[in-house]
């Protein structure tokens, strides 16, 4: 699940069937691809809830595998420790399937499993607020989003990396962890899904990314691959 | 709106996406999927609560055992582990047992269970017996790992379907 497939070159048509969940994807082809709706996360996304509509529940089990990687960021973006992540996760796939035949665009499901996961996440969020500073620093939020220690095992260029991009403003780091999960050609629209305004990445790099650019322009320990 | 920046990355901004962008965007997802790990069962237990709830299904609880029992994880030669499983309308029993290399015998008892289909469920495979007048249930030849069973009425439309939660054999 922590694999990153970087290899380049267009998915084949069987990546429709979805069980991606390791692949970020976000490879050079997929603009140019014939089939370029399919070749991205929300269009497989929205291919497996189209089956699933169409009575074929083993498609669920596939989008499941799909997304929870895109959607426990997503959530975890927001501050929350893994328990209640994982919560919001089971509330927002239940609502979905509770309610799959009334989602009004199918197709746009990742867009929809988006925005309700952060809505619940902010819901949920707003309760926390109210424990003790104790019982917060007891939840594992701290561990993966800030500690050192999580960091300590990771490469040079990883730390640096993530250095800058935790420098950058809330709302940039949150839009770039959310959407390296998905594929390019999403981006501005999952962008939308996210609140943030249009421009904001795709079809242009959008301030957050130029941002992070820059600062890894300037930064001479800094090598692209 | 923004203050001139002198590292120029508002000229940057206008750019369309690029290579270097999109590995950059790699290195970010693969960055956070080491810091930030999606837990290795997340999917499992997703997928199992959206099947409970378009069952309708009763979920058993793993009874409560004694600490040293929780502490070993999986089944050691020799040792024989008993799981109770309880929910409103059953009690289910099973004995986990090695029978040879990495293999596990299951002797299970459901009560009431005449007749009952007991699946068992792991990763890649699902595997369904019948028991016996008795609610009595074997299954044989079982690998190591995280196993689920369900176990439905002999008529279906009489009784649920009973789900157990996962456990590590």
């Amino acid at each position: 699940m922590t694999t990153c497939d970087t290899s380049s070159g267009p998915r084949p048509a069987a990546g429709i069937r979805g069980s991606h969940s390791g692949e970020f994807g976000s490879d050079g082809q997929a603009m140019i691809d014939a089939d370029a709706e399919h070749s991205t996360l929300a269009g497989r996304a929205g291919e497996a809830f189209l089956r699933y509509r169409a009575g074929d529940s083993a498609a669920m089990g596939g989008l499941v595998e799909m997304l929870t990687p895109i959607l426990w960021h997503t959530v975890r973006a927001q501050r929350l420790d893994s328990a209640s992540t994982e919560d919001v996760l089971q509330t927002t796939w239940l609502a979905l399937v509770r309610n799959a035949d009334k989602i009004a665009d199918p197709k746009s499901v990742l867009q929809w499993l988006l925005v309700s996961a952060r809505r619940e996440a902010w819901r949920i969020s707003r309760g926390q607020s109210r424990q003790t500073p104790q019982e917060l620093l007891d939840l594992d939020l701290i561990s993966s989003e800030e500690s050192p220690e999580a960091l300590a095992v990771r490469s040079d260029s990883e730390k640096l990396l993530w250095s800058h991009v935790a420098a950058l403003p809330d709302r940039c780091r949150e839009l770039l962890r959310v959407i390296a999960f998905a594929d390019r050609p999403d981006y501005a629209e999952l962008a939308r899904s996210l609140s943030m305004p249009i421009g904001s990445i795709g079809p242009t790099r959008g301030r957050c990314l130029a941002k992070l650019r820059a600062a890894l322009a300037t930064d001479a320990r800094w090598e692209f691959r | 709106m923004n203050t001139p920046n002198p590292l120029g990355w508002e000229s940057l901004a206008e750019q369309p996406l690029d290579e270097v962008d999109a590995e950059l965007m790699n290195r970010i997802a693969e960055l956070y999927s080491a810091v930030d790990p999606v837990p290795h069962d997340l999917v499992e237990r997703l997928t199992f609560a959206i099947t409970l709830d378009a069952l309708n299904a009763e979920l058993a609880e793993l009874q409560q055992q004694p600490l040293d029992a929780l502490a070993s994880r999986g089944v050691e030669s020799s040792e024989v582990k008993t799981l109770t499983f309880t929910s409103d309308s059953m009690t289910t029993m099973v004995s986990i047992v090695a029978s040879g290399p990495d293999r596990l015998r299951i002797d299970g008892w459901a009560a009431p269970g005449a007749g009952v289909s007991v699946e068992l469920r792991q990763m890649d495979v699902t595997r369904d017996v019948v028991a016996d007048d008795d609610g009595r249930f074997v299954f044989d030849d079982v690998p190591h790992g995280l196993t689920r069973f369900t176990i439905r009425a002999a008529d279906p439309a009489s009784h649920p379907p009973v789900v157990t939660p996962a456990v590590e054999i």
